[in-house]
């Protein structure tokens, strides 16, 4: 097979020593802003960049390739041992990775979200692999009208994700949607909501309110209870890792994260984040027990942390094959290869194949270390559960405010981290779970941007906006889900009434 | 954020200088600012210190640079520092409060078309606009930018009525322009270059005075060519605050030409798509102001002023 043996000139290029060691030094460094909760890819991989100029550059792309997919293994150990995430596509493992370990479980969580990132990771190379191309070019078919729909449906079906209360969560999702629209619009240019207070142009950047929310307010509320021990059953060498059991009920949802993470990876949109909530919901949906999720359901380890994985791998795909970083990540990647002189785009692949199959190998052998690297670090993590809470936890708060200080090399988002922390804190104590609220501010801009773009491109007509053959379709899955939702809870209510009568 | 302590210029400079790029990392300002970091020990005899300030359309970081005064505080500046006050009310006007240290790059802007749509040439295209007013859609980065601006300066050059999608940069845009959902692409070269070249994207006319250097696009003429009076170009450029001691200027002068004017750094910014550039500190100040006359005129003859004070009501 032709690709099969172009794979193994890439493969023969990237073991050359210098491409391994770049890949072995890019992943640990990418394990390390996973973990270490508030720094991020983007802001990790530009502080680096000058350090590549005297690199070869075949070996610099390895290596920042390797930052970004190795960023996403690491997210979910903090989320898992301290709820609070290590990045924001790791909020939604909070929901149930941090349960299981209260159970004495975290080692179960942590190795699944390795292998489950290991095996999605490379499910979304195979796509990488064998379909760049043809991908890319059937992402373009989705034009405004199509993010539009997509995104009012995503609203609709993810932001009932948590907790009892459907009110609750559809009250944070549009509150979400409120703090999405303060800054300087991007598409009139005009500020809207600052007050003429010039830093808020720049809006809230997901990683600051993620950051304060769930870094920030978890430190607060485990502050509040540092006097109590935390009464984590000791936990034996044995039961560091999964059971048979977990393994059966992980497995599908690895596999069903890796294509959801992948589709999803293709479109514009912080396609990480995105993918873990859709797997998250899609996982509750399918489950045969809904109700342990949020009590710590592997399943909602398992399913998002592989998701997050393979978009890391589809988002390559616009960027190599079409040059389009469509997050910021990407974009970060795309500087690092034009400073060493490399356009990615669609002649890429014939102009340089050596580099482009090169990297693609290199993501392979890269996965594999970051599987190696993560597996026998799960006793240490583990271990830093007996540290006491009044010592971690001020640690895990300068680390978070260090990374978010360097998002935009800001005081003044601190001073907004510090205020979601309270936030955070403040609706956690009062029965609110925030995650509807993250949905709420990834997801607000693209249905504002793709209804603004898409009744221009339709000239001002919403009839024509959603009757697109793919916009069509995907709004009627969304009022399939909300006719279904409704009778369930007819049917339920009466039934409630009913037993009642009696 | 006020320093007033003024260097002491027979050292100057004696330690790093901080270097603001007030847009994105990854941006094609952010690009250029880093090809400036690789050189700049071995001409500036310090390190630059790139870092980022984005938001605010640029002004976030302007307003930093123009309110140090210590001499280790830059700007990367484009033709944002123009057009930002002309659409409303800045922290400081950028055009009197920075000194310009050199000009590094222009980027003209291009107008593509997807290659299955069917107008061979400029011409072609205005004749369809002309009988179909407000049909075709064309794209850009954002509102007020010079994407926007060639693209309503075509408009009102050509008398038809053009269609204006805003985008949030250029990628997406272009992502747009492929997928067949807008129909014209205004934007720099360096977006669609790889298309143009993979034959994807055709390119229509150019905004610029002369044809660009660029083999993939020395072959596509300009609108002046074509009778369209549509010149619109972007820059890069380096700016300090003004009133820094004259020879702290002059040595940051000197330095950033030396950078500019290697060969090397030559053919990396042309490797990044940008037309390479070079105007030293009293020729950027000139431009600055011929600039700003003329950008003034048109933001206001081509309706962009009124519709972004009309949405800031």
């Amino acid at each position: 097979m032709d690709i099969l043996n172009l794979l193994l000139q890439g493969i023969s290029v990237s073991i050359i020593p210098v491409n391994l060691l770049s890949c072995t030094i890019g992943v640990l460094i990418g394990t390390l802003v996973g973990v270490l909760p508030g720094i991020d890819t983007v802001s990790a991989i530009a502080l680096l960049l000058p350090f590549s100029y005297g690199m070869d550059s075949t070996a610099a792309l390895i290596m920042f390739a390797g930052i970004y997919y190795g960023s996403k293994y690491g997210g979910s150990t903090t989320s898992i041992l301290i709820n609070v995430p290590g990045e924001a596509a790791s909020v939604v493992t909070c929901l149930d990775g941090y349960p299981m370990g209260q159970k004495g479980r975290a080692g179960a969580a942590l190795a699944i979200s390795a292998i489950g990132s290991f095996i999605a990771g490379t499910i979304g190379l195979i796509g990488l692999t064998l379909l760049a191309p043809p991908l890319a070019q059937a992402a373009l078919v989705f034009g405004p009208p199509e993010y539009f729909s997509l995104a009012l449906v995503g609203l609709i079906l993810l932001s009932r994700l948590t907790g009892t209360s459907a009110l609750k969560s559809a009250l944070m999702a549009v509150i979400g949607i409120m703090l999405s629209t303060i800054g300087l619009d991007s598409l009139s240019g005009i500020s809207r909501f600052t007050f003429g207070i010039d830093e808020l142009d720049r809006g809230f950047d997901l990683s600051i309110l993620a950051m304060g929310l769930f870094g920030i307010g978890e430190i607060l509320t485990a502050m509040t209870h540092a006097e109590a021990k935390p009464d984590i059953p000791s936990v034996k060498f044995r039961d560091l890792y999964p059971t048979k059991k977990e393994w059966q009920r992980s497995i599908t949802p690895m596999f069903r994260g890796g294509i959801v993470g992948f589709l999803v990876g293709l479109l514009p949109g912080p396609a990480a984040t995105i993918s873990s909530f859709i797997s998250y919901g899609l996982e509750k949906r399918c489950s045969k027990h809904p109700e342990e999720f949020g009590h710590g359901a592997i399943e909602g380890v398992a399913g998002p942390e592989s998701a997050n994985n393979s978009a890391i791998s589809a988002t390559m795909i616009p960027l190599l094959s079409l040059g389009l970083p469509f997050c910021g990540a990407t974009a970060i990647l795309l500087s690092g290869f034009m400073i060493h002189g490399i356009t990615p785009g669609p002649s890429l692949i014939t102009e340089r194949p050596e580099l482009f199959w090169g990297l693609i190998a290199s993501m392979y052998i890269g996965n594999v270390l970051l599987l190696i690297i993560n597996l026998p670090l799960i006793g240490v993590f583990v271990q830093l559960l007996k540290t006491p809470l009044n010592i971690l936890m001020p640690l895990v708060a300068v680390v978070t405010l260090t990374g978010a200080y360097s998002i935009n090399n800001s005081m003044f988002d601190l001073i907004w981290v510090i205020f979601f922390g309270i936030l955070g804190f403040l609706l956690q104590r009062v029965g609110f779970e925030p995650s509807p609220l993250i949905i709420g501010l990834v997801l607000g801009p693209e249905l504002e941007r793709g209804l603004t773009q898409g009744l221009i491109i339709c000239n001002g007509s919403i009839w024509a906006l959603i009757t697109r053959p793919i916009t069509a379709t995907i709004l009627s899955i969304g009022a399939v889900a909300i006719l279904y939702n409704f009778v369930t809870w007819f049917t339920k209510y009466d039934n409630t009434r009913k037993e009642l009568d009696i | 954020m006020e320093n007033k302590t003024v260097p002491a210029t027979s050292k100057y400079p004696d330690k790093p200088i901080t270097l603001i790029v007030p847009f994105s990392v990854g941006g094609g300002t952010d690009l250029v600012a880093r090809l400036l970091e690789k050189r700049a020990l071995d001409y500036l005899g310090q390190p630059l210190v790139i870092v980022n300030k984005p938001g605010g359309a640029g002004t976030i970081g302007w307003n930093e640079v123009a309110g140090s005064s210590d001499g280790y505080t830059l700007g990367m500046t484009g033709v944002e520092i123009i057009l930002q006050p002309l659409y409303g009310q800045t922290k400081y006007h950028y055009p009197t409060a920075l000194d310009p240290i050199a000009q590094i790059a222009e980027l003209s802007i291009v107008m593509v078309v997807q290659d299955t749509q069917p107008w061979k040439d400029l011409d072609e295209l205005i004749r369809y606009a002309t009988k179909h007013p407000g049909e075709i859609k064309f794209g850009h980065g954002g509102m007020g930018t010079t994407g926007h601006v060639a693209g309503e300066m075509l408009a009102k050059s050509a008398d038809v009525r053009l269609e204006q999608v805003p985008f949030q940069g250029s990628a997406e845009a272009t992502a747009s322009l492929l997928g067949g959902h807008i129909q014209v692409l205004f934007t720099n070269p360096a977006s669609v270059k790889e298309h143009v070249k993979n034959g994807t994207v055709r390119i229509l006319a150019v905004a610029s005075e002369h044809r660009l250097k660029d083999p993939v696009f020395a072959n596509a003429p300009t609108f002046r060519e074509q009778g369209f009076d549509v010149v619109c170009s972007s820059w890069h450029g380096i700016a300090a605050p003004k009133d820094l001691p004259v020879e702290v200027k002059d040595k940051l002068a000197k330095g950033f030409e030396a950078i500019i004017n290697d060969p090397e750094f030559q053919k990396n910014i042309e490797a990044l798509g940008f037309e390479f550039s070079y105007l030293g500190p009293k020729e950027s100040q000139e431009k600055w102001i011929t600039e700003n006359q003329k950008l003034s005129k048109t933001v206001q003859e081509t309706g962009i002023l009124d519709k972004i004070k009309a949405q800031k009501k």
